[in-house]
C-alpha cells in the first residue's frame, strides 16, 4: 500500500466533491437538517403528547427500562424522563446522517468515473485497485464520521438551548459514545461499501444510491423499535450490534473488493 | 528508429466466453516506430490494447512490454507506458492542470509533475486554458489533454486507442500532427485505428486485424499486396493491335498483368505508385491510339 498514492485519491475526491453543490449539500446542509428535525421532534412530542406518550402502556414500560438502566433518571419527574427518552433515542436516529453522506459520497463518486470514462485511464496508472478503493472509501468515511460528530455536537448544544442542560449529562451515557465511536464508523463504513456495490449495478448515481439506501430500513426500524420501547438497546446491547455491523463490513468489503476487480470494471461497468 | 522491440506480443488470445475477440496475434513495436493496428469496428483493437496495458489478462499468450510481463506485474507496467483510451475520461468538474496533477501524482519516481505538465500543456496548446473546467472544453481538447495525459510520466511506449475517433476534421488532424510530432521525437507508438488513410499517414508498419491478424507490412508493403489498382485503356481501330500493345506492356517492370478484350487492355499495376500518364505514354509508344482512360 503507497501512502502517497493513497493521499492523491483521496485528495482528488475532496476536489472533485467540493467542486459538486448536490454533494456539499448532503455532507452540509442535509446533517444539520436532520439534527433540527429531531430536536423539534422531541420538543414537539414532548410538550403536545407528553401526557398521553405518559398514560400509554408501552412507553410506562419505556420508561421503567430507563430508570433501571439509568437510576439517576428515576430523581427526576416524569417530564424529564420523558424528554431523557425521547433525547437518548436520538444517537440512533442521528446514524442516518453517516450512512447518508457515506452513500452519498460512494455513490457520486464511483458512478462520476464510470459516466465520466475515467476510470479506465486511472486503472492505467500505478495505482493499485486497495488504493483506490481504500482511498475513495476514506475520503468519504472521514468526512462522513467528522460531520456525524459534529452534529451529535449539535443536538447537545441545541438541548442545553432548549433549558434542558441539566439532561445532557444524563443523555450522554457510554451507550451514547459506543453508539457514535464505535457504531457510526462500522455503519458509515457499510454504508460506504453498499454504495460502491450498487454503484457496480447501477448506471447513475440515483439508482445506486436506490439500490444502497436498502440499508436505511434497517436502521429506521431500529430507531422505531427503540422509540415505543420494544427493543431498549442498552450498552452492551449497541456493542453487540456494532461489532455485528463490524463483521457484515468484513463481508461486504470482500465483496466490494472482488466487485473492484479492474477487469471486471472495464468489462462488465457500463 | 532501433530494431530493439519495446512491445513484443506473442500469440495474444481473448475469449468473453464463447466468443473469441482477439485470436492468437504476433505484434512487434520497434524502439521509436509506430505501429498501426487497423482494422473495422470490433475487430479486437482495443481489447489487443487492453492486454498490452495490463488492464485485462490474455486468455493464452503473452506480451512484454518495455521489459515487463503485462500479466504480471501490472504495476511496474504501468509505470512505463501511457494510454490514450478511446474515451478521454476526465473530472469535468477540475481544471485541466488539476486534472493533469492528480493523474501524474500516481506515478513515482521523482516526476516533477508541475514542470511536465506545464511543458506538455504548452506543448499541445492548452497552457493558455489550464485553470479552465475540464468540462468546458472541446472534444479536440479533451483528446489532446488525454495526451498529454499519457505523456506527463515520460513513458517508454504509447499506446493510442482510435486518437482521433469522433473529431472534427480539424481538430483530427492537429491530433495527427501532434502523434506525427512525438513520432519525429522518437517515441515508440502503438496506434490502433480503423482509418486507412491515418495508418498510412502515421504509421512506419501496419498490423491489420480482424480478431486474428491479417497482413502485416510497411503501408508500401500492405498496399501492395492488399490493394488492386486496375486500369481500363480503350484502344481506337486505327493503331497497333491490342494484342501487340499488351505484349509491349507486358514487358515493363511495372505491369502485373494485361488482359486484352476486344479493342479493351485492362491493366494490373504491380507498383500503385506509376500515374495513369504512365501508362498512357507507355501505350502510345507501343503503338496504340487511345480513346478512354478509366480507372
Amino acid at each position: 500500500m503507497n501512502r502517497r498514492r493513497l493521499r492523491v485519491v483521496m485528495v482528488k475526491e475532496w476536489l472533485v466533491l467540493s467542486r459538486d453543490l448536490n454533494s456539499l449539500f448532503t455532507v452540509t446542509i442535509l446533517p444539520v437538517l436532520v439534527v433540527a428535525q429531531a430536536i423539534a421532534l422531541v420538543w414537539l412530542v414532548e410538550r403536545f403528547a407528553g401526557d398521553s406518550l405518559a398514560a400509554s402502556p408501552l412507553f410506562q414500560s419505556a420508561l421503567e427500562k430507563l430508570r433501571s438502566g439509568l437510576p439517576q433518571a428515576a430523581a427526576l419527574g416524569l417530564t424529564d424522563q420523558i424528554r431523557i427518552h425521547l433525547l437518548s433515542q436520538l444517537n440512533f436516529y442521528l446514524l442516518l446522517i453517516p450512512i447518508v453522506v457515506s452513500m452519498s459520497f460512494s455513490t457520486f463518486s464511483v458512478v462520476d468515473e464510470k459516466l465520466s470514462g475515467s476510470l479506465e485511464a486511472l486503472l492505467a496508472t500505478p495505482v493499485r485497485t486497495s488504493e483506490l478503493l481504500l482511498g475513495k472509501a476514506m475520503a468519504g468515511w472521514m468526512p462522513a464520521l467528522l460531520v456525524t460528530w459534529v452534529c451529535s455536537g449539535l443536538t447537545l448544544a441545541a438541548v442545553a438551548l432548549l433549558g434542558w442542560g441539566h439532561l445532557v449529562s444524563l443523555v450522554v451515557t457510554p451507550t451514547w459514545v459506543v453508539c457514535f465511536f464505535l457504531l457510526a464508523p462500522a455503519i458509515a463504513l457499510l454504508a460506504f461499501l453498499l454504495g460502491i456495490i450498487g454503484s457496480s449495478r447501477a448506471r447513475d448515481a440515483k439508482s445506486a444510491q436506490n439500490l444502497a439506501l436498502l440499508i436505511v430500513l434497517p436502521v429506521l426500524g431500529l430507531i422505531a423499535l427503540q422509540l415505543t420501547g420494544v427493543v431498549a438497546l442498552g450498552l452492551w446491547g449497541t456493542l453487540a450490534v456494532a461489532g455485528i455491523v463490524a463483521l457484515v463490513d468484513c463481508l461486504v468489503l470482500r465483496a466490494a473488493v472482488r466487485l473492484f476487480r479492474r477487469e471486471a470494471i472495464v468489462l462488465s461497468w457500463r | 528508429m532501433s530494431a530493439d522491440p519495446v512491445v513484443q506480443a506473442c500469440g495474444l488470445t481473448r475469449r468473453f466466453g464463447e466468443r473469441t475477440a482477439v485470436d492468437n496475434v504476433d505484434l512487434t513495436v520497434r524502439s521509436g516506430e509506430i505501429l498501426g493496428v487497423l482494422g473495422p469496428n470490433g475487430a479486437g483493437k482495443t481489447t489487443t490494447i487492453r492486454m498490452l496495458a495490463g488492464i485485462i489478462a490474455p486468455s493464452a499468450g503473452h506480451a512484454v512490454v518495455a521489459g515487463v510481463r503485462a500479466d504480471r506485474d501490472p504495476e511496474a507496467l504501468h509505470e512505463r507506458i501511457g494510454l490514450l483510451t478511446e474515451t478521454p475520461g476526465f473530472y469535468d468538474r477540475l481544471s485541466a492542470l488539476a486534472n493533469l496533477r492528480f493523474f501524474a501524482s500516481l506515478y513515482s519516481g521523482n516526476l516533477e509533475v508541475e514542470r511536465q505538465a506545464a511543458r506538455y500543456l504548452q506543448l499541445m496548446g492548452l497552457w493558455q486554458r489550464r485553470d479552465d473546467r475540464v468540462g468546458t472544453f472541446s472534444k479536440g481538447m479533451k483528446q489532446r489533454l488525454a495526451l498529454v495525459r499519457a505523456l506527463v510520466h515520460e513513458p517508454d511506449v504509447l499506446f493510442l486507442d482510435e486518437p482521433t475517433a469522433g473529431l472534427d476534421p480539424e481538430a483530427a488532424l492537429e491530433v495527427r500532427a501532434i502523434i506525427a510530432d512525438l513520432s519525429r521525437q522518437g517515441r515508440s507508438i502503438l496506434l490502433c485505428t480503423h482509418l486507412l488513410a491515418e495508418a498510412e499517414e502515421l504509421c512506419h508498419r501496419i498490423s491489420v486485424l480482424s480478431t486474428r491478424l491479417l497482413a502485416a507490412g510497411t503501408p508500401e508493403e500492405l498496399r501492395r499486396r492488399l490493394f488492386r489498382r486496375l486500369t481500363v485503356v480503350t484502344l481506337a481501330d486505327d493503331g497497333a493491335l491490342p494484342g501487340n500493345v499488351a505484349a509491349a506492356l507486358n514487358l515493363l517492370p511495372w505491369v502485373r498483368s494485361v488482359v486484352v478484350e476486344e479493342g479493351d487492355l485492362t491493366v494490373e499495376f504491380r507498383d500503385p505508385e506509376i500515374t495513369a500518364s504512365c501508362l498512357v505514354q507507355a501505350v502510345i509508344d507501343a503503338g496504340g491510339r487511345i480513346t478512354s482512360v478509366s480507372e
